[in-house]
């Protein structure tokens, strides 16, 4: 929530310079969304059913985790995901610590301060000097820990399982209007372009930089970098406008792509809101 | 900013993802009439633009970097409502394509860096510009517009979170969700945003100027309806919202003393408890008691900040068009290209 | 294929531009006074130093800018703003002349490769099954059957390539237009796309395209034309009377002092940084 990430060092203790930062996160977006692309279209339990099916999960899942109030249930949801995921050949390794990045870490970083006596008064379990943490406040933070963990956990199976393309064809079966799908289906596009060129960007800096340049001449460049991407992106806009027109473009975007639900979509639907339903049947037994 | 899932109950994130429905059908129709065509792949380029300024790396100093949201920048760019259907494109995509921000969140997420920022962003922008603004006025608008646009979207934020122990509590009172109450929430997002937004600021500033020397058309002027009034409403909007969301919080706030909250979270809510308490003080003994509230103080609080804000947007606006006087009228482009 | 039978010239010429200007919206010329001919069933080649004009006349003789002065003829019929405004003559000129793009990135939007490939002939309207059917087709001779399920954005740059060549054939025009084919593209992908050009001159379909490679130009055109940096036509004629003309090259900025010839073949150094095709 707060955009602010100091970078003290990478792993081999050396600081990486600012063009470095960007061109390797950008690079890896690129490369993770092109793994998932070919993870999502290989064997496993989620890729073989109907990506409207895996949508209707994920979001079933997602807000069944946000009704629960038990931690056991909560942990018991995430588990969960776990086994769906490694179901569909996600390493389940990569899977905990991608949830601990991206959501975890700052999940226990923000619940902390609940934990104590300054913000949930109660019972105390541990004193340090004058940090107390007390029962809880203790139970308010691992809750909001499971929590997200739980919800982290949820959305990372359609981001590892399911492929925009896919997302796409479930958008427009579901009547969303064609000319969302389209600008959905586009930036997709334009942002692996877009990333791409960035990277090179910065790749290039880091290459011919020596050393790092002072603060603001960094920032100056970098700032530089936005304004030719915007610029970029306007005279794309314009381009793929011409190449639009140039191939006919009237106004709509049909398509005759068609998805086909079969006896396991449905056989699933039926286990997850079976699965929904003992969930909170559970959190209601547990946290009465 | 992006908020994951797990923050924010049922309750809140229902409301907002169904509330967003029409402001993105209001956008969409208002984003038709004036691209036309053009809106498809305009919308598209501008929503991986948003989405790829997100994850630019600025030096902040020694060694730090910080993240741009940019939804001004695009709002100076395009207008309003094209950055509000771009940037929340691009949320929806760093959600169901690459893990970032919660899929229930996504309503509240474009809320915040969406709708509030640009709106809010855009509004200022187009106040201190003024009618006939030269390039540097502009140029500083749109910073201003930036940072105050981060500030009110951190602000709303700060608003969603603050509400969750209101609205759902364990049968103990406990919090279910985010567990910090309005009083804690608004203000520590805010105050952080303060200092981010000098970035935000200054890359929406930088990356205007620059593309003012390349390409003056892209940051022309395009004329407005009414634009003083809106603002002037989504101010007092935002005025009585705080208070209202105080008045609901009243009695958490007592709860945690202010010099707990401060060692903690490293803002000064005690600032603002002095306030309320200068206000108590100022109060002469015959009052009515429920003036003497601290909850009232606070409202006082909130007024006279939103005052000070309006005060400076005011003021640097009438600053700005005295030097600029005699500057000429940009040409109006309704379309970017 | 609906390709036109090529040869006798009873047929109305492909584009017929007279006297033709166009000017960028900062008063820039980029087309100064170009009259030029292009018969059905020829191959030309536009070539010119960049900023010669040569991307705005191949957009030109597509209908995505317009001449500010003179006028362009296309298929016998003029071809203005709003002419294509109408829409029985906008699908038929859509349905005869494709475009290919410099940039596939730009030329692909569309959510998969079956989608890209069946985009245009949806606009044009035809029924499913014909869109099928013309899917299928060119995807057999693109050697993209196995990528149709794949997001465009996840491919090679050589399979972008034939992704956005197979997305104009399946429009089925009897007019090409190729903007800088050979750029960018890796030499197996361009020796595949020299065999399509030949084999496209077989089915008798005009083709139109630009690039400041002059190797590629002379292998697979009959014909030349050369833009000057003045936006004017400053050459006209087969690859071979065009190339005897060092002086004139040199002068238009296409080639350096070191030009030379090995084997025949004449080895020119492009002006600009682009890829080079020994």
């Amino acid at each position: 929530m707060i955009p602010v990430f100091a970078h003290i060092g990478d792993e081999h203790g050396r600081r990486r310079s600012v063009a470095r930062r960007t061109a390797d996160a950008v690079g890896g977006a690129v490369r993770e969304l092109l793994q998932n692309e070919d993870l999502a279209m290989g064997p496993g339990l989620m890729q073989s059913l109907d990506p409207r099916v895996r949508l209707t999960t994920v979001l079933a899942l997602a807000v069944t985790a946000s009704l629960v109030r038990s931690v056991w249930v909560l942990a018991a949801v995430f588990v969960a995901t776990m086994v769906v995921a490694a179901a569909s050949r996600v390493d389940v390794g990569a899977f905990v610590r991608r949830v601990w990045a991206s959501a975890g870490l700052f999940a226990v970083l923000l619940a902390a301060p609940a934990a104590t006596s300054w913000f949930t008064p109660g019972r105390a379990l541990v004193t340090l000097g004058p940090l107390t943490i007390t029962a809880p406040g203790l139970a308010i933070a691992v809750r909001l820990v499971a929590r997200v963990a739980a919800g982290a956990g949820v959305g990372l199976l359609v981001v590892w399982t399911t492929r925009w393309t896919d997302i796409m064809r479930a958008l427009t079966s579901w009547h969303v209007p064609d000319v969302v799908v389209a600008i959905f289906a586009m930036t997709q596009q334009q942002i692996v372009t877009l990333m791409r060129t960035v990277e090179g960007t910065h790749l290039a800096r880091e290459s011919r930089m020596l050393s790092e340049g002072s603060t603001a001449e960094t920032r100056g460049w970098v700032v530089e970098r936005m304004a030719f991407t915007a610029r970029k992106s306007l005279k794309t806009a314009d381009d793929v406008y011409d190449a639009m027109l140039a191939r006919g473009y009237s106004g709509a975007w049909p398509s005759i792509v068609r998805l086909r639900t079969r006896g396991r979509d449905w056989l699933w639907l039926c286990g997850c809101a079976a699965f929904s339903a003992a969930v909170i049947g559970a959190d209601k037994l547990v946290a009465r | 900013m992006h908020i994951p899932d797990g923050y924010l109950g049922p309750q809140t994130y229902a409301v907002i993802d169904v509330a967003i429905l029409p402001v993105w059908a209001a956008a969409a129709s208002r984003v038709r009439r004036t691209l036309k065509s053009r809106q498809v792949p305009l919308m598209a380029l501008g929503a991986a633009f948003s989405f790829v300024l997100m994850m630019f790396n600025v030096p902040v100093f020694g060694g730090t970097t910080a993240h741009a949201v940019g939804a001004v920048l695009i709002a100076v760019l395009l207008g309003p409502w094209a950055a509000c259907l771009s940037v929340s494109t691009a949320i929806v995509i760093q959600a169901l394509a690459f893990g970032d921000g919660g899929i229930t969140a996504i309503g509240a997420n474009c809320l915040n860096m969406a709708v509030v920022m640009p709106f809010v962003g855009f509004a200022i922008y187009r106040l201190v510009s003024g009618p006939a603004p030269s390039l540097r006025r502009k140029i500083a608008a749109s910073g201003l517009g930036a940072y105050l646009g981060l500030v009110a979207a951190s602000i709303s934020a700060g608003i969603e979170f603050g509400l969750q122990p209101l609205l759902a509590h364990d049968a103990a009172g406990h919090a279910l969700y985010a567990p910090y109450s309005l009083a804690v929430a608004v203000p520590s997002m805010a105050v952080t945003h303060l200092v981010v937004g000098l970035l935000e600021a200054a890359v929406t500033m930088g990356v205007v100027a620059a593309l003012a020397r390349s390409d003056p058309a892209l940051v022309a002027m395009r004329p407005a309806s009414r634009p003083l009034t809106w603002l002037w409403a989504g101010l007092g909007a935002l005025i009585l919202l705080t208070p209202v969301g105080l008045l609901a919080s009243g009695s958490a706030w007592g709860e945690w003393a202010p010099a707990a909250v401060k060692g903690m979270v490293g803002y000064m809510p005690a600032g603002l408890q002095r306030m309320s308490g200068a206000w108590t003080a100022a109060m002469p003994d015959y009052a009515p008691a429920f003036i003497k509230d601290p909850v009232v103080g606070y409202v006082a609080a909130a007024l006279t900040g939103a005052a000070l804000i309006a005060a400076i947007v005011w003021l640097v606006g009438i600053a700005l068009s005295r030097r600029d006087d005699a500057s000429p009228v940009p040409t109006d482009d309704e379309e970017p290209s | 294929m609906n390709a036109p039978a090529s040869g006798p010239r009873t047929v109305a010429p492909a584009f017929v531009l007279t006297d033709v200007h166009h000017s960028y919206r900062d008063g820039l010329e980029s087309l100064s006074g170009v009259t030029l001919s292009i018969e059905q069933g020829e191959h030309v080649a536009i070539v010119g130093a960049n900023g010669s004009g040569k991307s705005t006349l191949l957009k030109m003789l597509d209908g995505l800018v317009f001449a500010s002065r003179g006028n362009v003829q296309a298929l016998g019929r003029p071809l203005t703003e709003d002419a294509l405004e109408e829409p029985v003559f906008r699908r038929e000129f859509r349905s005869q002349v494709g475009f290919v793009f410099q940039e596939p990135d730009v030329q692909l939007f569309c959510p998969s490769v079956f989608d890209e490939l069946a985009f245009g002939p949806l606009q044009l309207g035809l029924p499913e099954a014909e869109v099928r059917e013309r899917v299928a087709r060119s995807a057999e001779a693109l050697r993209l059957k196995k990528l149709l399920d794949r997001a465009p954005y996840a491919l090679s740059g050589g399979e972008k390539k034939r992704v956005a060549i197979g997305s104009v054939l399946t429009m089925e025009p009897c007019v090409l237009l190729l903007d800088e084919p050979t750029n960018d593209l890796d030499p197996r992908s361009q020796v595949w796309l020299l065999d399509v050009l030949a084999e496209w001159k077989a089915t008798g379909r005009t083709v139109v395209l630009t690039t400041h490679d002059l190797s590629v130009a002379a292998e697979e055109v009959d014909r030349m034309v050369v833009l000057s940096e003045d936006h004017v036509v400053v050459a006209d004629g087969t690859p071979r009377e065009v190339l005897a003309r060092q002086d004139l090259l040199l002068q238009v900025n296409l080639i350096h002092e070191h030009a030379h010839r090995h084997g025949g073949v004449l080895h020119a150094h492009p002006h600009t940084h682009g890829q080079e095709v020994v």
